[in-house]
This record gives structure tokens, C-alpha cells and sequence, in this order.
């Protein structure tokens, strides 16, 4: 399906979000998708990648897509201008456990460009805030140019009905903040290891030392939650470039609980 | 489907076969200049090289190209898409008992849980004219040890065996039925002397495999990660990362897709033959690949080849036992010769796993 690009938002040196609205109003009306979940884009001319929702699952009228510039496509998604067209495939794969949830407390622990898939969980818990108990949002970038939707963390911040923690690998003579890797996080927290879920998405290594804390904390193995990355090239479970062992991540995944990791060998931490 | 033996005469054989050319294109085993035999177009029912034996490329490229044309778009103000795919009838002929199984896990697999259009609509359009192996015809064939061969059960459309002067007919598949009728007078009804015949050749046929590959330890050792990495990095340290093992392999399906650009300014979505032993087939762009080394990429392909989890997906292993690999192979990487390593390392058997505790 065609989709035009509204908006594009700098949010680092090498990350960009789009706008998108589909050019048929009426399979706009028809797209659903949960957070959590990804499309196939295809920049014409260049070719297709997979790339995670990144905007609030309430909003029909538009999405959006939040997009490091790596390689061939994602370079030609970033030359892309206002009213330029792209192509989309899906939604595909599953979604964070936002249902489950409900009841406990919230833990979500992110790194880098990490945040993008996590950040319509944030909107959904925030448009239902009630349902959920305490609320902590922990997030890593790498300096302080890298920290994606700062005007999301720093109107976060100033809610009283959830906590941000943020932290960097390397600072500047602005930054008052932590600095350190997203772990050196968690002295600085008070969470209830037995009655939260946590979700974290960021890079493999920072996945391994986030679950071995949490496992540390007393989080049981089905409430630590990851997305995981996986090279695709299909999305229908057909290329065989994502797959973890026998499940295929394009249609299984991205979204696991380390209760799952654990039996998939070749994810062994 | 009602199993129904008749005979074809090998002088009515290029009657046959020259009539179905008016209806399909023929697929099947032909000889080059240099004598080598390879699956190809044939141009005419004489080209069909019914003695061949067993060919190193498998068919599969007539249901899976290697460059398979998806859609091709313009990149102007308005995008235009149209398909490409528009596969014609064509029968497979002379093809064997392992290409065939490996073809019915393949559509298996495109099919289940979300189908494949391309590879659908090609297998739709194919008939697939079994050859019965008398003797296996190459010292690497395995397929007795993998339920896919020397004959089938099932899975064929047509199946043929030599009885000398004539061909035992069996019709296995609506399919089948369908590319018979017109020319079943040519056919005549099988004596119980055909059908004792062509048991005969089936129990001696038994006996004749010079290759074995006794898989079930191999089975059970790689489904439950208990290969030390130690024995797949030393497999792995000898591969010569070609992809000839997965390029060859009649049941590996594995493809990558690109867009290219065509001389017109066009643009055609194209898939292509990929391979898990390559180290760029899980490496992402931020440089990251979860799979790092050889051994782990070894560990994967025969992970995919015979382990438990796999055997439910799919409902059986994935080997049918052509040997190709083992041919290809430049070391000693074929199936056979892994799986007999690890039988040979892992002199244990599995220590029974913990029950899970009683709720
Ligand atoms: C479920 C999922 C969600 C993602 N969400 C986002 C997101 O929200 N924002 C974002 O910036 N990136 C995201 N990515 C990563 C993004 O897909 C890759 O950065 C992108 O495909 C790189 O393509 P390229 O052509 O620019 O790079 P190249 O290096 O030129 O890659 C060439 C080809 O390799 C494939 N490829 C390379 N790396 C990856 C990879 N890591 N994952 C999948 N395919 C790859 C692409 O399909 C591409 O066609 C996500 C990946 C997955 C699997
Ligand atoms: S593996 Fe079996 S079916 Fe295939 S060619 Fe050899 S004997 Fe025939
Ligand atoms: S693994 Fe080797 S022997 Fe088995 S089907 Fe593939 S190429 Fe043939
Ligand atoms: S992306 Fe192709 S199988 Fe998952």
C-alpha cells in the first residue's frame, strides 16, 4: 500500500521519524496494529526494510516510523522529502503484552534507537494510565545528541505519574545527567521485582545485562520481556533470514519473555 | 486415491511423450556436448536422457529460480506496480523419488502458515513424472535412510518404473489422472507378472545403498543443544563458505530479495538463492551477526536439517538423502559424514532431562 510522508522529525545526526498516511483513506481506516508490531517499507527505487511503529496505536489518520540510517535503503529513506511516496507491507509480527499487564507495575528499559518500538507501549500505558501501578521509564543513548523524541522525555519527565531515568555513555559540558550504561541505572531505582513487567528493546549486549540484573531483582522469567532484531528480508516467514533456532521472528516475534529466550537455544545469554 | 498399476511400452514412450509436449512444457534430464547431464528444457521428447542416472543440480530451480522476478514498479509521480510471475504448464520428467519428496516438503512449506503465491502457482502448473531408482544410481545415495526413495509411496503424480522393455504407470495425484487422460490408450493394464517384477526390483533395491546415515542420535544430540560448540567450530573451520551445500540441496529453500534496476529506469523486486552458511545471511546492519562463526553456521544448517523441532514443523527431516551435499561438499561437510561424526564424538547417550515438577 502507498503512503505518503506528512512529516519528518530530526531527532539525531543519523535518525529521522516519518509521518506516514496512507494515499487510500479508506484502507487507512482498515490499518490497525498494536504496539510492538512492524512493517515492511519500501523506498522505491532502493528497496525494503523492516522497521518497528514507533507513534501512538490510538492515532488512525497517521503513523509513525523512526529510522537510523544504516545502509541502502535506510539512506534513501532519509533523502525522502515532504509528500514523497513509499510502500508498505504488514503490520507484521506480535506485540508487547500490554493486556497482561494491567494491574502492575511498569519497568521499560531502553537503549539508543531501542526506544522507537517501545515508545506506542508508552502512549498506550499513558492513555491508560489507571490500569497500570508505578510507571519507570530507564533509557541509555550513547551522548546526549543521541537521545531520540527529547521532547517526549523531557515532557515525561515532568509527569508525576511516572518516573524517567535517563543516562549516557559519554556527556557533554551540558549534560547534568548519569553517565554511564543503562544498568548503572538501576541502584537508583525502587522497583518490586515480584509484581512488575519489565520491557527492554535496545542493542544484544545491553538485552543480556538487563535481564541478567532483572533476574537478579526476583523478575520471573515470563515477565521479562524483550524485542529482539532480527535480519528480514520477507516478513511471512518464508526467506529464513530471522529465524532463532525453529521460530521464525518476522511471525513468531519480535516479542518474547525470557521464559521463551530460555528454549531457544542460539538466544542463550 | 485408488492405487492403479498399468504398463507403457517403451516403443510407445516417444508418443507419449511427444503428445504431452503439445499440452506442457517438458522439464527433464538432457545431455550436453560434454556428455555431462543436467534438468532442462527439452526441446524435444528425443532430448529425454532416461538412463542418466542422478544429476548434481537439482530441479528445483523450475519451482524456486534462482532469480525470481516478484513485481516490477515505476518510480515516477505515480507509482505503477504489475506482477511478473505468469507460470505456464510443464511436467518434470524422469525426475527421482528424492527430488520429488524434497518438491513436497518445499510445498509444504510455502504453504503452511502463510502461503507462498510464486512457488504455488508455479507447483500448480507442474506435473512431476517420477523415474523409480532400480539400483540407486550413485555411491553418495542415501535416500532409504530418509523415507524418500528409491520409490514412493506417494507424493508423485506419475510414477514410473523399468521394467525393461516397458514402464510400470502409476498414477498418484489428480494431477496425474489429469495429464494421463488424454493419452491413456496408449496404456495398457499391468499383469500380476509387471507387479511381481516391480517388487522384486523394490526388495533388492533395499540392499544396494553404499552410503548409510543413521540419524537418530544426530537427531537427538543437536535437538537438544548438547553438540559441544567445540565440534561444530571444528567442522566449521574447514568450510570453504561456497553455499554449494544449500545451493544444491533440493529441500533448502533459503532466499534474500533486492530491488534492481533495469535499462528502462524500471524497477523489478527479485528474489534469489541465499545460504545460511554465509556470514552475511543474519549479519544486520549495525553490524551485529548472531551468528559470528562457522561452527555456528554449521550448527545451524544441520539445526535445520534434523532436529526435533524442526520435524514438527515441517513433519519430517529435512535430508531425502541425494547425496548432493556430500558431493559437493570441498571437505567433509555433507550430511552423512556430520551426522556420523557426531555419533562417533557423543559416545553418551542423553542423560534423562529433570521432570518437570508436579503442579
Ligand atoms: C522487527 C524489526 C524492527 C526494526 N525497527 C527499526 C526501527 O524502528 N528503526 C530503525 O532504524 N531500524 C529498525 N530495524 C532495523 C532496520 O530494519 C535495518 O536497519 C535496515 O533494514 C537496514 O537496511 P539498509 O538497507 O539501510 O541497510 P543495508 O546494510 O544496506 O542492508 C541491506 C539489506 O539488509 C537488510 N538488513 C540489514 N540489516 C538488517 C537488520 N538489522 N534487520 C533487518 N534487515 C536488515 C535490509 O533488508 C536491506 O535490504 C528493525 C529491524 C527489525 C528486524
Ligand atoms: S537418493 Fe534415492 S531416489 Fe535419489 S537418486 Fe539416489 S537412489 Fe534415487
Ligand atoms: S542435506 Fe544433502 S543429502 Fe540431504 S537433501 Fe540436502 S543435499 Fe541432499
Ligand atoms: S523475515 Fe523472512 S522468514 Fe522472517
Amino acid at each position: 500500500m502507498i503512503a505518503i510522508v506528512q512529516e519528518i522529525i530530526d531527532e539525531t545526526p543519523d535518525t529521522k521519524t516519518f509521518r506516514l498516511a496512507f494515499e487510500d483513506k479508506e484502507y487507512a481506516k482498515s490499518f490497525e496494529w498494536e504496539p510492538g508490531q512492524f512493517v515492511e517499507v519500501t523506498v522505491f527505487g532502493a528497496g525494503e526494510a523492516p522497521i518497528g511503529f514507533a507513534s501512538d496505536p490510538n492515532e488512525r489518520s497517521f503513523f509513525e516510523l523512526t529510522v537510523v540510517e544504516r545502509g541502502k535503503v535506510t539512506r534513501a529513506m532519509h533523502a525522502l522529502k515532504k509528500g514523497e511516496k513509499v510502500g508498505i507491507r504488514g503490520p507484521f509480527g506480535n506485540c508487547w503484552p500490554l493486556e497482561d499487564m494491567k494491574g502492575k507495575d511498569v519497568l521499560i528499559v531502553s537503549g539508543g534507537c531501542g526506544l522507537a518500538p517501545l515508545r506506542p507501549a508508552i502512549l498506550q500505558i499513558l492513555a491508560n494510565r489507571k490500569e497500570y501501578g508505578n510507571f519507570l521509564l530507564l533509557y541509555g543513548a550513547r551522548t546526549p545528541a543521541d537521545r531520540n523524541y527529547k521532547y517526549d522525555l523531557d515532557a515525561w519527565a515532568k509527569r508525576d505519574d511516572m518516573q524517567v531515568l535517563e543516562t549516557v555513555d559519554v556527556g557533554d559540558e551540558n549534560w547534568k545527567g548519569n553517565v554511564g550504561v543503562v544498568t548503572t541505572l538501576f541502584d537508583k531505582m525502587k522497583v518490586d521485582g515480584e509484581n512488575t513487567v519489565a520491557l527492554t528493546c535496545g542493542p544484544p549486549i545491553m538485552i543480556k545485562f538487563v535481564t541478567l540484573e532483572l533476574l537478579k531483582m526476583g523478575f520471573s522469567e515470563d515477565r521479562i520481556v524483550t524485542s529482539q532484531e532480527r535480519y528480514m528480508k520477507c516478513g511471512v516467514g518464508k526467506c529464513g533470514h530471522c529465524c532463532i533456532n525453529h521460530v521464525y521472528l518476522c511471525t513468531e516475534g519480535p516479542v518474547f519473555t525470557y521464559a521463551q529466550m530460555k528454549e531457544l537455544f542460539e538466544l542463550k545469554l | 486415491m485408488k492405487k492403479d498399476y498399468s504398463i507403457l511400452k517403451k516403443s510407445d514412450v516417444p508418443a507419449f511423450f511427444a503428445s504431452l509436449a503439445n499440452e506442457m512444457q517438458l522439464i527433464g534430464p538432457k545431455q550436453l556436448f560434454a556428455g555431462d547431464v543436467t534438468f532442462d528444457v527439452i526441446q524435444s521428447h528425443k532430448d529425454i536422457y532416461w538412463d542418466y542416472g542422478h544429476v548434481v543440480y537439482p530441479p528445483k530451480r523450475f519451482l524456486l529460480p534462482h532469480f525470481e522476478d516478484m513485481f516490477r514498479y515505476t518510480c515516477d509521480e505515480q507509482i505503477k506496480i504489475e506482477p511478473t510471475c505468469n507460470p505456464q504448464p510443464q511436467a518434470i520428467v524422469a525426475i527421482r523419488s528424492c527430488d520429488v519428496a524434497a518438491i513436497r516438503f518445499q510445498e509444504n512449506f510455502f504453504s503452511y502458515p502463510i502461503v507462498d503465491p510464486y512457488y504455488k502457482e508455479r507447483l500448480n502448473n507442474t506435473v512431476l513424472f517420477n523415474l523409480v531408482c532400480n539400483t540407486p544410481p550413485k555411491e553418495e545415495c542415501f535416500c532409504i535412510c530418509c523415507d524418500s526413495g528409491p520409490w514412493l509411496e506417494s507424493g508423485f503424480d506419475v510414477q514410473l518404473t523399468d521394467l525393461g522393455d516397458r514402464f510400470l504407470y502409476e498414477v498418484g495425484s489428480d494431477k496425474g489422472e489429469k495429464a494421463t487422460e488424454p493419452r491413456a490408450y496408449m496404456l495398457l493394464p499391468a499383469t500380476p507378472a509387471d507387479i511381481e517384477a516391480r517388487r522384486q526390483i523394490e526388495l533388492q533395491a533395499d540392499s544396494r545403498f553404499q552410503t548409510v546415515s543413521y540419524l537418530a542420535k544426530a537427531i537427538n544430540f543437536i535437538s537438544a543443544d548438547e553438540v559441544p560448540a567445540k565440534i561444530w567450530e571444528d567442522l566449521g573451520s574447514t568450510c570453504f563458505r561456497c553455499g554449494a551445500c544449500t545451493n544444491l540441496c533440493p529441500v533448502c529453500t533459503c532466499f534474500t530479495v533486492d530491488d534492481r534496476e533495469e535499462p528502462d529506469g524500471t524497477f523489478t523486486r527479485c528474489r534469489s538463492w541465499d545460504s545460511c552458511q554465509y556470514a552475511g545471511f543474519t549479519r544486520e546492519a549495525s553490524g551485529h551477526n548472531p551468528r559470528p562463526t562457522f561452527g555456528s553456521r554449521v550448527a545451524r544448517r544441520f539445526y535445520h536439517k534434523t532436529s526435533y523441532q524442526y520435524i514438527i514443523r515441517d513433519g519430517r527431516h529435512g535430508c531425502v538423502g541425494c547425496g548432493r551435499c556430500i558431493t559437493a561438499c570441498l571437505t567433509k561437510l555433507g550430511l552423512p559424514d556430520v551426522v556420523k561424526r557426531i555419533r562417533r564424538e557423543m559416545h553418551e547417550f542423553l542423560p534423562p532431562k529433570e521432570k518437570a515438577a508436579e503442579v
